[in-house]
């Protein structure tokens, strides 16, 4: 799957750029691995041919990194911080044991279905530990590791508070062998999520969830998906470590400390980064290990005052630091070398009548515990029709524009679109069906680039070569190809504002939401807004757009105007006569005297 | 009679409970952290109480003031320097806070651990049982519920009927609003993280005469007060009294007819029930933002 993806990455890069297309030589790209394979199997091979100690050693710190880059998934990527990464540690190794205790299983296929149990348990967890939000779900994985370890203490099954004394079987080799696959393993999948769709969704929800539902991210299953993934290592390791103390209890299986560990070394590395989690590990463990051998007692306090310390002086970590240097920098996802030279428009439009109704609002209504946000509102807007919507703030327009995207629930009444009810369905899908929106005060992705900003609404959950195009066109049309690599630190407000309607265009909606699109501007930056929205009938895009001040600048690109006054339409009909009519006067414009 | 032996344990249970949680509570309601580290001050400031006590053959209950006073300065401190300068980083700054009182605990644990060793201690004073009309009543348990229940009064009223109380109790209902009325609230941030550690400093020396503690029960303390605070509402002070005292009860019950095991976890099943039935749970606190 990933190779393909990446094929179709680089033949695109190569089609969208021919002058670029000789850069990456694929001689230097091969040296490259194989001296990076050479280097990998002198230093798996090395710890084989020496002491003891040297063994356990590489074998400890290879567990850590395959620890550490599995909490890095969950909690780096997702931003969902578990304290409690040492569940997963526990079941493998419990499995494991009970396995081995109970079956003729050999260990190469016990520790696999330890894995394959630990999965299918955060498959559940995950549906229910996932839907609490950011404190609450740390919280909840330390008190779940708790929980178990008291459940393990009490089940004499599983050896009770004694624990399992199991036949010592694995030798140190095997299990360093072992070690280094659950590590491989660890690390592929943080690299997998660092250039590929996945991975941007999962930092996506990481950034602004609400806003990545919005963009057709499905926020539910990219989160459970990445706890999953985030299970399987530490199960593993768990199974290996098991059987090579030969003996676990609930204390050591369901260690707190070690959570306290995976945190320190990832953050001190770099959470969120490819290369944290590996540098964090190796640097503690290497210098912890002559440290500790002074102030054994210390260890875990200076680790605890060592998360303070880098929360506080330096969030990024080691790779942070490296960062300022222009080291070890994210690359962004499916970037090509260069903007594409060839803007792709999206396929014409499906030739049905002009009359085509896409969205029929029928007697719809929002009840906030007694406040009526929206009062029986009923409209239709037609195939790439523009509409604007004025009202005050708090007349109901955003409520309204959460309705349609299924952010609200409504009281009462009907939504259709393209002639079907949207009850029922997630904003994340109605989003992929082509209702998109921008808010009212732009929700952008902080820690992306303007291209994977757009590319993360445009990918509809699946990365494709026309993914890639809508995402250039999205950006050339609102005008923000020359800063296309951009943080988003570094735009306007102006600019802001047009990478929400970009990121909006890129789903490729029939339908887009506009919320207070031109509020803040000045007159050139609406010119450009203005622009675009003059374009969108061409794609047959139908656009709505909710304003409160800037209506000089909206009533000449409209078709239509309808005026909500406290969740109530007053008016609706031509700019023009809806600005003149005496109602809309009164109660918008003010008294006529 | 049994009934009421229940009752009456777990109501003391509840009482200290009260005070177990009141503080969590304070410092989420302003901070809109769970202090992770709670569990780890109760703890410590339980095996220091000890450790005067058997040393000096003094009333454990005088070093209440004391300890409670000693951690409001160290409270301030450390909110000061740990906390606070990211009280301005937005949206990260809750999960940022989290890390930091996540790495003191330890910071707090282990020390204690050094210090007072790993071994369970609990207070043999106050260890005088009363009989009255059958029931057996614990002088230690009356003195840690009672005095429980009052400080968490005490704060109550504080809370409720002064100005400056009243300026905290806002800025836990609404920051935004609070800013609005002139409240400066990262004071008030400083004197909820103080207020919160000294309660949970006292706590821990009212613990130690009841429950057997060592360094390493700091985390099944936060979570019990967790417990506590969730199913009372996140901010609900009342409710979260409540709470304290259906936990007390519950926990005397299952005590008494399935063992201490049993007793142990009652918390923790009530923590995923919570987790199960309520995940946007926090009711009020939630839509109070």
């Amino acid at each position: 799957m990933s190779f393909e993806r990446d094929t179709l990455g680089r033949q695109l890069r190569n089609r969208l750029t021919p002058a670029a297309a000789a850069f990456p030589s694929r001689g230097r790209q091969a040296y490259r691995a194989v001296a990076g394979l050479t280097m990998l199997a002198v230093l798996a091979v090395a710890p084989l041919l020496s002491s003891g100690y040297v063994l356990q050693l590489a074998t400890d710190i290879l567990t850590f990194v395959a620890l550490a880059y599995s909490w890095n998934l969950i909690s780096g990527f997702t931003g969902y911080v578990s304290f409690g990464q040492v569940t997963f540690f526990g079941m493998g190794a419990y499995a494991t044991a009970v396995m081995v205790l109970h079956t003729p299983i050999p260990w190469y296929l016990a520790i696999p279905i330890a894995v394959l149990l630990a999965a299918m348990a955060a498959l559940l967890l995950g549906a229910v530990m996932l839907r609490l939000r950011g404190i609450m779900f740390a919280l909840g994985m330390l008190g779940l590791a708790r929980i178990l370890a008291v459940v393990a203490a009490n089940w004499s099954f599983a050896g009770g508070a004694v624990g399992l004394t199991l036949p010592a079987q694995l030798t140190p080799n095997a299990v360093y062998a072992g070690a280094w696959a659950a590590a491989l393993i660890a690390f592929g999948l943080n690299a997998f999520y660092m250039r590929s769709g996945l991975g941007l969704s999962a930092m996506g929800v990481r950034d602004d969830e609400g806003a990545a539902q919005a963009l057709g991210v499905a926020t539910g299953r990219v989160k459970i998906l990445t706890f999953v993934l985030s299970a399987l290592a530490p199960a593993a390791v768990g199974g290996l470590v098991a059987w090579n103390r030969s003996f676990i209890d609930p204390t050591s299986a369901f260690d707190p400390n070690m959570d306290l560990q995976l945190v320190v070394f990832t953050l001190f590395g770099g959470i969120g980064t490819l290369w944290g989690p590996l540098l964090g590990t190796l640097v503690l463990m290497l210098v912890g290990e002559q440290l500790w051998a002074y102030v054994p007692e210390l260890q875990l306090a200076l680790y605890g005052g060592l998360v303070i310390v880098v929360v506080l002086a330096f969030p990024g970590g080691m790779v942070g630091l490296a960062n300022r240097f222009g080291w070890l920098l994210r690359r962004p996802i499916f970037a090509p070398r260069s903007f594409p030279a060839a803007i792709v428009p999206p396929p014409a439009p499906p030739s049905r009548p002009p009359d085509d109704t896409i969205l029929e609002v029928r007697d719809l209504s929002v009840h906030f515990r007694g406040i009526v946000a929206l009062d029986t509102l009923s409209f239709d807007v037609r195939r790439g029709e523009s509409v604007s919507i004025l009202g005050a703030n708090g007349a109901g327009k955003t409520t309204l524009f959460n309705a349609v995207t299924g952010f609200v629930v409504p009281s009462e009444g009907s939504i259709l679109y393209q002639d079907r009810p949207v009850a029922g369905l997630a904003p994340f899908q109605r989003a992929r069906q082509g209702i998109a929106r921008t808010f009212q005060i732009p929700r952008l992705m902080e820690s992306m680039t303007v291209w994977e900003n757009v590319l993360l609404a445009a990918q509809h959950g699946r990365l494709s070569r026309r993914a890639l195009e809508q995402t250039a066109w999205a950006l050339h049309i609102t005008g923000l190809a020359p800063m296309w690599l951009e943080s988003i630190a570094r735009l306007t407000p102006g600019q802001q504002r047009r990478l929400e309607l970009a990121r909006s265009l890129a789903l490729g909606p029939t339908l887009v939401l506009l919320d207070e699109v031109m509020a803040g501007m000045t007159r050139d930056e609406q010119e450009e807004i203005r622009g675009v929205l003059r374009r969108l009938p061409e794609f047959g895009v139908a656009a709505v757009a909710g304003i409160e001040h800037v209506i000089s600048a909206i009533a000449d690109i409209s078709d239509r105007m309808i005026v909500l006054d406290h969740g109530k339409k007053i008016a609706e009909g031509a700019p023009a006569a809806v600005l003149r009519d005496p109602v809309v006067i009164q109660s918008y414009l003010g008294e006529v005297r | 009679m049994l009934v009421l032996q229940i009752l009456i344990n777990g109501l003391l249970l509840g009482g200290m409970y009260i005070l177990l949680a009141q503080g969590l509570n304070l410092v989420f309601g302003v901070m809109g952290v769970v202090n992770l580290a709670h569990g780890a001050i109760i703890t410590v400031a339980g095996l220091f109480t000890f450790w005067f006590a058997t040393h000096t053959q003094l009333n454990p209950l005088v070093l209440l003031p004391v300890v409670f006073v000693a951690m409001l300065a160290i409270g301030a401190l450390l909110q000061r320097s740990l906390l606070e300068p990211l009280a301005g980083v937005g949206r990260k700054s809750e999960l940022l806070s989290l890390m930091i009182t996540f790495g003191l605990s330890y910071v707090l644990v282990e020390i204690g651990l050094d210090v007072f060793g790993s071994q369970y201690v609990s207070l043999p004073n106050l260890q005088t049982t009363w009989s009255l009309g059958g029931l057996t009543i614990n002088e230690a348990l009356v003195a840690a519920g009672v005095l429980g229940a009052a400080i968490s009064g005490a704060l109550q009223i504080w809370l409720r009927h002064t100005d400056s109380g009243k300026c905290l109790l806002a800025t836990s209902q609404n920051r935004i609003g609070a800013v609005a009325c002139g409240i400066d609230v990262s004071r008030m941030r400083c004197i909820a993280f103080a207020i919160g550690s000294s309660l949970a400093a006292a706590a821990g020396v009212l613990i130690i005469m009841v429950i057997p503690l060592a360094a390493q029960t700091a985390d099944s303390l936060t979570i019990l007060a967790f417990v506590v605070v969730a199913l009372g509402g996140l901010g609900d002070y009342r409710g979260a009294a409540l709470a304290a005292v259906v936990l007390g009860i519950a926990q005397s019950a299952v005590g008494y007819y399935g063992g201490g095991d049993a007793e142990s976890v009652v918390p923790y099943l009530l923590f995923i029930l919570f987790m199960i039935l309520r995940p946007q749970g926090l009711g009020r606190a939630v839509q109070a933002q």
